[in-house]
């Protein structure tokens, strides 16, 4: 427990949180960002909790599950943490797909909220 | 030219110069960096301007080509800007292969240098 540097702990359980709760109810997600917040969702920009829960809770799909496939954190000259994920999606009865998700964090108040998410489908064709 | 938010242009302007002189000459990457920057590639962590250009340099291939599928701004709280690259590569004669790298920029002395960069390759299996 001791090994890890910090931001990686804070990296790493944060990531867990997320998807643990965008898998269960992605209605509660509005409890990590703030006013300040800035989703990008497959090229599309939102601003703030209210808009960036509107839209995550909105998404077309009854059933998701994520697996994660690596995992990076750092942290920033601004004390804030940079985490950056690869992994795979499952919606529904859709095939599985593969996505690259990146999330600032910044501790407010003795907490850490995400202040800036970034979410894209890995669609590359490798031909 | 005046349409695009300026993180936006900063952020892609930024894109463009690091992969021109990736492909054509890595070992001038290091007017990017500073020396509490920090470069996560592939898992392993590098520190500081020196380190990271060593580790771009060492790189086992001659030729590299990146192709850009994909790039996302965002503003940071802090006046930074958060950019994420999906992207195809092709090193020496070997298969193309995708990727997913992510940059923090910060402006220092009115330079936009990179405080964090983190580069994973897509191997995803998509069955």
């Amino acid at each position: 427990m001791g090994d890890k540097p910090i931001w990686e702990q804070i990296g790493s359980s944060f990531i867990q949180h997320y998807y643990q709760l965008f898998d269960n109810d992605r209605t509660q997600l509005g409890a990590i960002y703030i006013d300040a917040s800035c989703l990008t969702w497959e090229g599309q920009q939102f601003q703030g909790k209210a808009a960036i829960v509107e839209k995550l809770s909105s998404l077309p799909f009854q059933k998701i599950q994520h697996s994660i496939t690596s995992q990076d954190h750092q942290p920033t000259p601004d004390s804030c943490i940079l985490s950056m994920v690869v992994g795979q999606l499952k919606a529904d009865e859709d095939p599985i797909m593969g996505f690259h998700q990146m999330f600032l964090l910044k501790n407010i108040n003795d907490a850490w909220v995400c202040t800036n998410d970034m979410f894209r489908l890995a669609l590359h064709n490798f031909g």
